[in-house]
C-alpha cells in the first residue's frame, strides 16, 4: 500500500501543479478557457509528447537519448522526399520517416549495447551525424511539396487532430506495453539494476537495443508528423527538442538513474510544458521573460514534487 | 559516557525503535544483540547522527547533543562502521581511507606522501597487507570491509560503532580486528558492536545490551550470560538446535565439472554434485569460491573446461544459459547482483520465471500475483504487500525473497554463495532447514560459506579451493575444522 | 583472443576512423596545391542549412568558376562565431588574396574582421555588417525590408488595423532592423496597432504554434501578421488556413524563398520582399577580385529590396 500510496500523492501533486497554473491562466485571460484552446494546446503537445513517451523507454533503463531533435529533422526530410504529390501512396513516405528513426534508433542501442559506448557519448554522435544526414539528403534546403494525402495528417478525424490521436494512441499502446509486456517488466528490471537483471536471467542487451529502437520509431513518427504540420521536411527542424521531451519524462517523475518512471507521469508532464508555453503566449509575455518563467515554473513544480513524495 | 535516554524511532508510522535507554562507557566494548530488524542498526544510525530520533536524545560527555549528520558526530567524536558498505570504488585504498580528512600541506592541496603513509599506518594496525595505491573496486568485500574499518580507526574517535564488521571477513582477518579493538579499548576508546556470530560476542564484549522487536530486553554484563541464556533473550523462546539431521544423499551425478579455468583466478577445478547431495566449497577469502560457482552459473564464463549437467555437456555464456538448463544461483552480492531495488517485492521473485506467467509476450498478472504470494508466504518474507520496494526490507527478508526468485523457476542445481551472510539465527536456521528440504527433494546444493560450522553440518562433502586450486576433497562426516582450514590455508 | 561482438565492433570503429582521417588528410594536402599567379580567395558561409544564405553561397561559388584565373574556397561557419573565427584564421594562414565574409553576428563577429584587417588581408562582407568595417560591404539594407513589408500592410489595410509581429531570433542585426523598419511605418500610420509581437526564432514549427496560440488570444482583433523571414510567414499561413481564417487576415514575409513564391502565385502569401541573393553574391565576387588585384572598388554597394505581389511576380520566376 505504502508504494501505491507514494504514487499516487506523486501524480497528485504534479496535477495540482497543473491545476493551479491552469486555474491561474483562466483568471489571468479570458481565452484559456475553452474548447478551442484545449484542442489547441492538446495539438502543440502532440510532438513533444510522442518525443517524451519515446525517451521514457531509454531513461527508464537508465540511458539518454540526445539525437531527438536531429533524428526529427532526418525523418522528417526523409518522409518529404518520397512524399511529392503522385510519386508513391501515401504510406511510403510514412514508413519510410517511422522506418528511419527506427534505424537510428537502432544505431543508437547497438553502440550502447555491443559497443560499450556510454549513451551520452553515443547519441551525442547520433545528434550530430542525423543532423549532417538530414542537411546531406535535402541539400540544406527545406523539401516542399508535398501531397495533399500526406498534409492531411496534420489535419482532423471526427474533429480531433491527427497528431493528437497518434500521441494518444502512442501513449495508451506504450502504457500498455510497460505494463503487461514481459520485455516492459525487463526495461524497469534493467534500469533498477542491470547487472542484477542480467543474473536474474533478463537479456539486458535485447531490452536496450528494444528502448532505443521503440525511441527511435517514436521520433521517427514525431518526424512524420511535423513535416506534415510545417507540410515541408526541414533540415534544420526540431532544434533542441530533446530538452524538452526529456525536462517532461523527469517532471513526471522518472528518474534519470533510470528503474523508476511512468507514462502518465510523462505524459502529466508533457501536459505541464504545454500550458505553459500556451498560457505565456495568450498572455503576450514577452520572449524575454518567457524563457525565466518557464525555467522557474519546471524547476519549481520538479521541486515542490520531489517534496511532497518525500513527507 | 555516551548515553541514549528513551530513544525511539518511526518509519512512515511504523515503530522499530520503542523508547530505549543504554549507557555505552568508555574503554569498554559494549555488544548490541538481537535479530534483524530488533533495531539494533536503527539506534546506532541515531547515535552515529545518520537518522534523527522521533523522540528522547542523546548525551554525550554529560551533555545533550543534537547531531544533524554524520559529519556533526563525527567532529564530536563518533565514528561508525556500515554494515552496508560505503566506499567510493574509483578512488584508492588510500583516498578512502583518509576521506574527509586528507592531510593538507600549504595552499590546501592534498598532502600525497602523508596521505599514502597514514593509511599504510592504519592499515597496518588491522595486520593488513592490501596496498594503499589500488583502486577501491579492485578489493573483495573482505578488503572493502577492512578498509571501512580503517578509515573508522582514522578518525581517532572516542566511540567507534561496528556494525558486523565481520560479516565478510576471513578468520585471520577476524583475529587481526580483535587485536586492534583490544588496543583501542586499552586507550579508552567506547566500541559499540553487533555481529551474529554467538562465539565473537563472548570473546569480545564486555557489555551486552539485547533488543527485540524494536525494544530492549535487557543489558547485563558478558560474565553473566551463556549463549544458550543469550539466544532465549533474543528470540524469546528455546531454540533447538539449529542445524536439521543431513540425509544421504543418491549416486546419480547432476554436475560435473572438469578442468574449469580462468587465469588467474583458478585452475583446473573438477568436482561434482549429486542429486540430493549438498557440496560445499571451502577456502579462504580470494581462493577463487565465487569466481567458480559465477563461472557455472554464466556470470564470469571460465575460458577452459567441461561443464556436463544431466549428463549433457553445456555451453553456459549467461544466466539465461543457465536457468535454460536447470541451474539457479543466490549470490554473494546481495546489493549488487540481487536487488531490483526500486520494483516490489513481488515483481522481483518472479523475475527470473516471469515466462512461466505469461502468455506469449505478455505478462498473466493473476498468475503473477498468486506466485508471489505463494512465494512470500512459503519463504516468509515480510512485508507490508507484494508491492513494497525490496529496498525497505531487512537483509533477511531480502535474502528470503533472492531465495524464493531462484527457486521458483524449479531449478535442479542451486548455487548459494554465503547464503546466510549478515542475516540473524532465526532466518540462517530457516535458510539451513530449506536447504535439507531441497536436497531431500533431489536437488542439488553448491554452497559457498565462510562458516565452518555452518559448512561441516550441512555438507555431505568438502571441496577446498587454495589460491584457485582445489586442495583436497572431504566426506564431512569424517572431517573436523582443522582438517578443513590445513587445507585452506596457504602453505 | 577470442573476437567477441564488442570487441568487433570496436575494431570496425576504429578501422572507420582511421580510413575517414586518411582520406581527409590527402584531400587537404590536394587542396593546398596552388597555381602560380592564380587569385585564392576564401570565403565563409554564415550557414548553409538557411535557405536564403544557402542560395547566395551558391551564386558566389557559380560565379567564382565563371572567372578565369581565380580560385574561390567556401566553408560554412553553421551559425557559429567561434568557428567562423578558426575558419578566418586558417584563411589568414593560407595567405589568401581576399576574403569573402558572411558574418554570424553583428557584435560578435567583430573580432574575425578585426584580425583580418590586422593581417592586411582585402576583406569584403557580404549580407551582414559588424561594427568594424571592412574594405567592401555588398548587401541590403534590412531596415528597407521591413518598411517595404509594413508600408506594403499598410496599403493593404488602408491605413487601419490590428497587426501581429513575428521577429526572427532577437538581437540578430537582420531581427533588429526589420523591426526598425516596420515600427517607422507604425509611426507614420496611427491607425495601425501592434497587438502583440514575439519571438518565433526564424523558425517555422514555432511560428505556426505561436500563431495558434495568437488566434485563441487575439481573434478578431487583428488583420495582418508581419514575420520577419518567410519561413515564419509560411508557418504562420499553415495556421491561419488551418483555423479558416486566412481570408481576414494579410500576410506578408521577407526573403522570397522558393516556397513562398509558390505560396504568392497560388495566393496564399499576399507577399514577399524579394533579396536579391545572387546579386549579392556576384556583387561580392567581382568586390573581391578588384581588391585583390589592388584596384579601386567601392566601399559600399546596395543591392535594393523589392516587394513580390502576384502581379509582379512573373520577373522573379525562373
Amino acid at each position: 500500500m505504502l508504494t501505491l500510496d507514494r504514487n499516487l500523492l506523486h501524480r497528485f501533486g504534479l496535477l495540482l501543479v497543473i491545476l493551479f497554473v491552469g486555474l491561474a491562466l483562466s483568471l489571468l485571460t479570458d481565452t484559456f478557457l475553452s474548447v478551442a484552446n484545449f484542442t489547441n494546446v492538446a495539438r502543440q503537445i502532440s510532438i513533444n509528447g510522442i518525443l517524451a513517451v519515446g525517451v521514457t523507454f531509454v531513461l527508464l533503463t537508465a540511458g539518454v537519448d540526445l539525437s531527438l531533435g536531429s533524428v526529427v529533422a532526418l525523418s522528417g526530410v526523409a518522409c518529404a522526399t518520397f512524399a511529392h504529390p503522385g510519386d508513391h501512396s501515401v504510406f511510403v513516405p510514412i514508413a519510410v520517416g517511422l522506418l528511419t528513426g527506427a534505424a537510428c534508433g537502432l544505431v543508437n542501442g547497438t553502440l550502447v549495447t555491443l559497443g560499450g559506448v556510454a549513451p551520452f557519448i553515443v547519441t551525442l554522435g547520433m545528434m550530430t551525424i542525423a543532423r549532417g544526414l538530414a542537411l546531406i539528403f535535402s541539400g540544406g534546403r527545406p523539401v516542399a511539396d508535398m501531397s495533399n494525402e500526406l498534409t492531411a495528417l496534420a489535419g482532423d478525424l471526427f474533429g480531433i487532430p491527427i497528431p493528437v490521436l497518434c500521441f494518444a494512441g502512442v501513449a495508451a499502446a506504450a502504457w500498455f506495453f510497460l505494463r503487461n509486456f514481459r520485455l516492459g517488466r525487463h526495461i524497469y528490471a534493467v534500469g533498477g539494476n542491470e547487472n542484477a537483471a542480467r543474473a536474474a536471467g533478463v537479456p539486458v542487451e535485447k531490452v536496450k537495443l528494444l528502448a532505443y529502437g521503440l525511441c527511435g520509431l517514436l521520433t521517427g513518427l514525431a518526424g512524420v508528423v511535423l513535416a506534415a504540420r510545417i507540410t515541408t521536411g526541414q533540415p534544420n527542424a526540431g532544434q533542441a527538442y530533446e530538452l524538452d521531451a526529456i525536462a517532461a519524462v523527469v517532471i513526471g517523475g522518472t528518474s534519470l538513474a533510470g528503474g523508476v518512471g511512468t507514462i502518465t507521469g510523462t505524459l502529466l508532464g508533457v501536459l505541464l510544458i504545454g500550458v505553459i508555453n500556451n498560457g505565456l503566449d495568450l498572455m503576450g509575455v514577452s520572449s524575454y521573460y518567457q524563457a525565466v518563467i518557464k525555467g522557474v515554473i519546471i524547476v519549481g513544480a520538479v521541486w515542490l514534487d520531489r517534496r511532497q513524495a518525500r513527507s | 559516557m555516551l548515553r541514549a535516554l528513551e530513544l525511539s524511532k518511526d518509519f512512515g508510522g511504523l515503530t522499530v525503535l520503542h523508547p530505549t535507554s543504554i549507557d555505552f562507557h568508555l574503554g569498554e566494548v559494549h555488544a548490541l544483540m538481537g535479530e534483524n530488524g530488533a533495531g539494533k542498526s536503527t539506534l546506532m544510525k541515531i547515535l552515529a547522527g545518520l537518522y534523527r530520533p522521533n523522540g528522547g536524545q542523546v548525551e554525550w560527555r554529560e551533555r545533550q547533543a543534537e547531531f544533524t549528520s554524520p559529519h556533526d558526530a563525527l567532529v564530536a567524536g563518533i565514528a561508525m562502521i556500515h554494515q552496508e558498505l560505503m566506499p567510493i570504488p574509483d578512488l584508492t585504498v588510500a583516498e578512502n581511507i583518509t576521506l574527509g580528512s586528507e592531510p593538507c600541506s600549504a595552499f590546501g592541496l592534498i598532502d600525497r606522501p602523508a596521505q599514502l603513509a597514514r593509511a599504510k599506518e592504519l592499515l597496518s594496525e588491522l595486520e593488513s597487507d592490501i596496498g594503499p595505491t589500488r583502486l577501491m573496486h579492485t578489493l573483495t568485500v573482505a578488503q572493502t570491509q577492512v578498509v571501512e574499518i580503517a578509515k573508522a580507526l582514522g578518525r581517532q574517535a572516542d566511540v567507534i560503532l561496528m556494525d558486523e564488521p565481520t560479516a565478510a571477513l576471513s578468520d585471520h582477518e577476524i583475529a587481526a580486528l580483535f587485536r586492534a579493538i583490544a588496543r583501542l579499548k586499552a586507550r579508552g576508546v567506547a566500541i559499540v558492536y553487533t555481529t551474529h556470530k554467538m562465539d565473537e560476542v563472548f570473546r569480545l564484549a564486555d557489555r551486552i545490551s539485547v533488543l527485540r522487536d524494536g525494544r530492549l530486553v535487557g543489558t547485563a554484563p558478558a560474565s553473566e550470560l551463556n549463549p544458550a541464556k543469550l539466544i532465549t533473550m533474543m528470540v524469546g523462546r528455546e531454540l533447538a538446535d539449529v542445524f536439521p539431521v543431513r540425509l544421504p544423499s543418491s549416486n546419480e551425478v547432476l554436475l560435473e565439472v572438469t578442468g574449469l579455468t580462468r587465469e588467474p583466478a583458478y585452475r583446473d577445478i573438477s568436482f561434482h554434485v549429486c542429486r540430493g547431495e549438498v557440496v560445499a566449497l571451502a577456502g579462504l577469502m580470494g581462493a577463487g569460491r565465487t569466481e567458480v560457482v559465477s563461472a557455472i552459473y554464466g556470470l564470469q564464463p571460465a575460458s577452459e573446461g567441461r561443464i556436463i549437467f544431466n549428463g549433457t555437456p553445456l555451453a553456459i555464456g549467461s544466466p539465461q544459459d543457465a536457468l535454460a538448463a536447470g541451474i539457479g544461483m543466490v549470490t554473494e552480492d546481495r546489493k549488487g547482483l540481487g536487488l531490483i531495488p526500486a520494483i516490489g517485492v513481488g515483481q522481483n521473485i518472479t523475475l527470473s520465471a516471469l515466462r512461466d506467467f505469461s502468455r506469449g509476450p505478455l505478462i498473466d498478472h493473476t498468475a503473477e500475483a498468486a506466485a508471489s504470494h505463494t512465494q512470500m508466504t512459503e519463504f516468509s518474507v515480510k512485508a507490508n504487500s507484494p508491492s513494497q520496494p525490496i529496498a525497505q526490507l531487512s537483509g533477511g527478508n531480502q535474502q528470503k525473497a533472492l531465495l524464493a526468485r531462484c527457486l521458483l523457476g524449479g531449478p535442479e542445481l542451486i548455487i548459494l554463495d554465503e547464503p546466510t551472510r549478515g542475516i540473524d539465527i532465526g532466518a540462517k536456521a530457516e535458510i539451513y532447514a530449506l536447504i535439507q528440504k531441497l536436497a531431500r527433494a533431489g536437488k542439488g546444493i553448491l554452497l559457498v560459506s565462510s562458516e565452518l560450522p555452518e559448512v561441516l553440518s550441512l555438507a555431505h562433502r568438502i571441496v577446498v579451493l587454495r589460491r584457485g586450486s582445489v586442495s583436497a576433497t572431504l566426506d564431512a562426516a569424517t572431517t573436523d575444522q582443522e582438517t578443513v582450514l590445513r587445507h585452506a590455508m596457504p602453505l | 583472443m577470442r573476437l567477441t561482438p564488442r570487441k568487433a565492433v570496436s575494431a570496425f570503429l576504429a578501422v572507420c576512423a582511421l580510413t575517414l582521417s586518411l582520406t581527409c588528410v590527402s584531400g587537404c594536402k590536394k587542396a593546398e596545391a596552388r597555381k602560380e599567379g592564380e587569385i585564392l580567395i576564401g570565403f565563409s558561409s554564415r550557414d548553409l542549412s538557411a535557405e536564403y544564405t544557402a542560395k547566395m553561397s551558391e551564386a558566389i561559388v557559380a560565379y567564382a568558376k565563371t572567372k578565369p584565373g581565380v580560385k574561390l574556397v567556401m566553408v560554412d561557419a553553421q551559425s557559429d562565431v567561434q568557428k567562423q573565427f578558426s575558419q578566418v584564421e586558417n584563411f589568414i594562414a593560407q595567405k589568401v588574396d581576399a576574403i569573402i565574409l558572411n558574418p554570424c553576428e553583428l557584435e560578435a563577429s567583430t573580432p574575425a574582421v578585426d584580425r583580418i584587417k590586422a593581417a592586411g588581408i582585402p576583406l569584403v562582407l557580404v549580407n551582414q555588417v559588424t561594427k568594424s568595417a571592412g574594405d567592401s560591404y555588398i548587401g541590403s539594407n534590412d531596415f528597407d525590408a521591413g518598411r517595404i513589408a509594413m508600408e506594403a500592410i499598410a496599403k493593404k489595410l488602408n491605413g487601419q488595423g490590428g497587426v501581429l509581429m513575428l521577429h526572427g531570433i532577437m538581437g540578430t542585426s537582420a531581427q533588429l532592423q526589420r523591426e526598425a523598419g516596420a515600427r517607422e511605418i507604425f509611426a507614420k500610420y496611427p491607425g495601425l496597432k501592434l497587438v502583440d509581437h514575439q519571438t518565433a526564432s526564424w523558425d517555422r514549427a514555432k511560428a505556426m504554434a505561436l500563431t495558434e496560440n495568437w488566434i485563441q488570444a487575439h481573434k478578431g482583433k487583428f488583420s495582418a501578421i508581419f514575420a520577419h523571414n518567410d519561413e515564419m510567414a509560411m508557418g504562420a499561413l499553415l495556421a491561419l488556413e488551418r483555423a479558416g481564417i486566412k481570408k481576414d487576415v494579410t500576410v506578408i514575409g521577407i526573403d522570397a524563398i522558393a516556397q513562398a513564391l509558390t505560396a504568392v502565385k497560388e495566393g496564399r502569401l499576399d507577399a514577399t520582399v524579394f533579396q536579391d541573393a545572387v546579386g549579392q553574391g556576384k556583387g561580392s565576387v567581382d568586390a573581391a577580385i578588384l581588391l585583390a588585384k589592388k584596384q579601386p572598388c567601392p566601399k559600399e554597394t546596395l543591392i535594393p529590396f523589392k516587394l513580390i505581389t502576384r502581379d509582379n511576380l512573373s520577373q522573379f520566376l525562373k
